[in-house]
């Protein structure tokens, strides 16, 4: 890829993603009235929701904690998104861009967390504490994944792990590492933050949590931030496992269907408490994950 | 329905997302909020209006009474409805808030809720039915596109005459402790 070239998908592949992530926003709520027996909202409902909240007159902030924290936030999903490589695409990836992305993918969550704290509602820190103690559950099982993979490859770039499953459908990560791609799918729902472990935004326990301030503007780009961080997890996982994609279009195809099997799960389960969600996160994942990666190592690459 | 008329909503994508994404605080003051869960559940499905239930007053443009209005839950009510971001639709369900309905002798009840906030509808009848909620939103989108919905910029003006009457009530420490509506012009 030649500079000219990286600074156009710099540009370009955000909005790519910000599309891709709202239309899943959309169809996300559709499924959900369908599997519920209601006719849902149109799939363009998000797009409404924004344009609503980006024109209302009076946005209320909380000091200038609160508006950088968004910001924060917002920056570190785009700049951890364009370490992602989207079929083919990979405007900033290089050697060891795996460890650059564990680094990166925790600073939208530490915007949140300032922009919440400013706030200063008790619902706001609750729900930052709910977060960051999933986190703790989540990150165990990933990191466990993610070393079974740089085991298995003996790299640590994501890209050449992406570019060595492209021979056939049997060179997927999916079936070099079966139980690490187990241990990833069973997490994927912490991760995403959708129903049964949508306990940091829960509505009707703590007020939506972080976002419990947020309006107007602010509310907007809180969920812009939601939708990129949507499309970061599942790009990742389509990227582990499922063998990226020669071109945007599969590439969007197995990206759909990893996200409806999210929602479908989202759509019947009520939700977990946040121990039952610490101790799911540690069992199950944490023990394929493991499990995983001790079967890589006796194995080898 | 015009929502997906795509040249009305590029000529007023303001109007257009006014109407078509209503977020609702639910005001649980009495026995109206029974008549909810139909609405926003499976039944009678809220959604495809686009009317959702929003866990903050922070975040939602609409603000639904639903039941008598007692002395104490009116400041909750003021409260809430000053945390709103502009612009703002507050509708009063049931009789209760409109002359005080089965309560209108009652010592601590609030009779006429518009002389304390500024009501944009009503929705009369003891219960209405979920049916009429829907009506409702449907009013709502013909006077938001006629510009008859302008319940915060009269209270902007009108201050005075709202703190005075809610001081009346509510007693001159609980006017002071609350900070002044912003004062933002659109």
């Amino acid at each position: 890829m030649t500079t000219w070239i990286r600074i156009v998908w710099i540009v370009v592949l955000p909005i790519i993603a910000l599309l891709i992530s709202i239309f899943f926003m959309g169809l996300s709520r559709k499924v959900i009235a369908r599997v519920q027996r209601r006719y849902g909202p149109p799939l363009y409902q998000p797009v409404i929701d924004l344009v609503k909240l980006f024109t209302q007159h009076s946005n209320i902030s909380h000091g200038m904690i609160f508006d950088m924290g968004l910001i924060i936030a917002l920056a570190g999903s785009l700049v951890t998104l364009l370490f992602i490589p989207v079929a083919g695409i990979h405007p900033l990836s290089s050697s060891g861009d795996l460890l650059v992305l564990i680094y990166l993918m925790l600073i939208s969550p530490i915007g949140m967390a300032l922009s919440a704290g400013a706030s200063g509602n008790p619902n706001a820190s609750l729900g930052i504490s709910r977060k960051l103690t999933l986190a703790l559950g989540y990150e165990v099982p990933l990191l466990l994944v993610l070393l079974a993979v740089m085991t298995q490859s003996g790299t640590t770039s994501l890209l050449s792990f992406v570019q060595g499953q492209s021979m056939s459908i049997f060179s997927w990560g999916l079936f070099r590492l079966p139980l690490s791609a187990i241990a990833m799918l069973l997490i994927l729902p912490v991760m995403l933050g959708i129903r049964p472990f949508d306990i940091v935004g829960a509505p009707q326990e703590i007020a939506s949590g972080p976002q419990v301030e947020f309006g107007g503007k602010y509310l907007a780009l809180a969920s812009i931030e939601h939708g990129l961080h949507l499309f970061i997890v599942i790009a990742l996982f389509v990227d582990l496992f499922l063998g990226g994609a020669a071109n945007l279009g599969t590439f969007f195809l197995k990206m759909l269907g990893v996200f409806l099997i999210g929602v479908l799960i989202g759509a019947v389960y009520p939700r977990f408490k946040i121990d039952q969600a610490l101790k799911y996160c540690w069992k199950w994942p944490t023990l394929f994950a493991l499990s995983g990666l001790i079967l890589v190592m006796i194995i080898g690459g | 329905m015009d929502r997906a008329d795509i040249k009305k909503a590029l000529k007023d994508p303001h109007k257009w997302g006014e109407k078509y994404s209503l977020w609702a605080t639910y005001f649980c003051t009495g026995c109206g909020i029974m008549e909810i869960p139909p609405v926003i559940t499976a039944r009678w499905d809220a959604e495809r209006f686009g009317v959702k239930p929003m866990a903050t007053p922070r975040q939602s443009n609409l603000f639904l009474i639903t039941g008598y209005v007692s002395i104490r839950t009116l400041r909750a009510i003021i409260i809430s409805y000053e945390q709103m971001p502009d612009p703002k639709y507050a509708v009063a369900f049931g009789s209760c808030p409109i002359d005080g309905g089965l309560y209108h002798t009652s010592y601590n009840t609030v009779n006429h809720l518009d002389r304390y906030l500024p009501i944009d509808g009503w929705i009369a009848g003891c219960m209405p039915r979920p049916e009429a909620i829907f009506i409702a939103v449907t009013k709502l989108w013909k006077m938001i596109d006629g510009g008859m919905v302008n319940g915060y910029e009269r209270y902007r003006e009108n201050i005075d005459y709202y703190r005075r009457n809610q001081e009346r009530v509510l007693g001159k420490e609980f006017i002071d402790s609350i900070p002044a509506p912003a004062m933002v012009k659109p």
